[in-house]
């Protein structure tokens, strides 16, 4: 059976669905044994979501909308 | 990125590169939130985020006809945009106070896992949207070093593959690949400390 350090290894491969059908199945194997894993797991997934979660609130504020339009409208288009 | 999408961008770089102003009001359209975004997810300056989406608008319409087709479109765009980053940040280097060895766990001699690992994704989860939480994550991003947190910030925030990573950073896939590996751990290790402490009773494993 594979170890805990194996797994970690693993696991950017496992969310990406990338391992082999024969290691995935090894993995899984081990998380049904491995509390502390599984905890491990969730919690690398969930730090990834919490953050794209976050940042991908990130919009474009009016005031910089406005200044990028002027800036292409006086920069680019008038240059063209 | 679907194949309409694709084939979208194709048409949009052709027509860059011939000049048309009304493609490059497409571009904008399409590129200004994602280019806007990524500046200001890196530097966290709304000026330093607007000078770098300036810039890029610039490169791309002055430089359209230097695009040689060997990459996707976006990669070249996202490059072109990380160039722009690169020198912004370079003028105010931070602290970056986690070191990477410190996010990995500790294993005892047979390689399990010495010590408690708690569970908090699910008060994560619940506490998403508390002003608290924003800027605690966003501190932790902020302090990741930067090449692991461009790789974060292209393939889990800016949603690209990782092979789209590679191409806009000029890098192997599985250099990407560590580099978003050990983000995600820095990222896990710093925010344990703060959803630890945040367990809601009942939930706590």
């Amino acid at each position: 059976m594979i170890c805990c350090k194996e797994c970690l290894e693993l696991l950017h491969d496992y969310i990406d669905g990338a391992l082999s059908k024969e290691v995935e199945k090894s993995l899984e194997e081990h998380f049904q044994d491995c509390p502390p894993c599984i905890s491990f797991l969730n919690t690398y997934k969930a730090a990834s979501n919490a953050c794209r979660k976050t940042l991908t609130q990130t919009e474009v504020p009016e005031e910089v909308a406005a200044s990028l339009k002027s800036f292409i409208e006086k920069n680019i288009k008038n240059s063209s | 990125m679907t194949t309409d999408q694709k084939a979208e961008e194709e048409i949009l770089a052709r027509k860059l590169i011939e000049g048309d102003i009304e493609a490059f009001d497409r571009f904008v359209e399409i590129y200004q939130k994602k280019i806007y975004a990524l500046a200001y997810n890196l530097t966290h300056n709304q000026m330093d985020a607007q000078d770098v989406t300036q810039e890029v608008f610039l490169t791309i319409f002055r430089k359209a006809h230097t695009f040689q087709g060997k990459s996707a479109f976006s990669s070249w765009v996202y490059r072109v945009a990380l160039n722009a980053v690169y020198m912004k940040l370079r003028s105010k280097k931070k602290d970056q106070s986690i070191s990477v060895e410190d996010a990995f766990p500790s294993f005892n001699g047979a390689g399990y896992h010495q010590e408690v690992i708690r569970d908090w994704s699910e008060s994560a989860e619940s506490l998403m949207f508390s002003n608290e939480t924003k800027s605690v994550i966003q501190s932790a991003v902020d302090q990741l070093p930067e090449k692991e947190k461009i790789a974060f910030i292209l393939r889990d925030v800016e949603g690209l593959s990782t092979e789209e990573a590679a191409e806009a950073l000029e890098l192997t896939i599985s250099a990407v690949k560590s580099r978003l590996h050990r983000a995600r751990l820095i990222l896990r290790k710093k925010l344990s400390g703060y959803f630890e402490g945040k367990q809601i009773p009942g939930v706590a494993k």
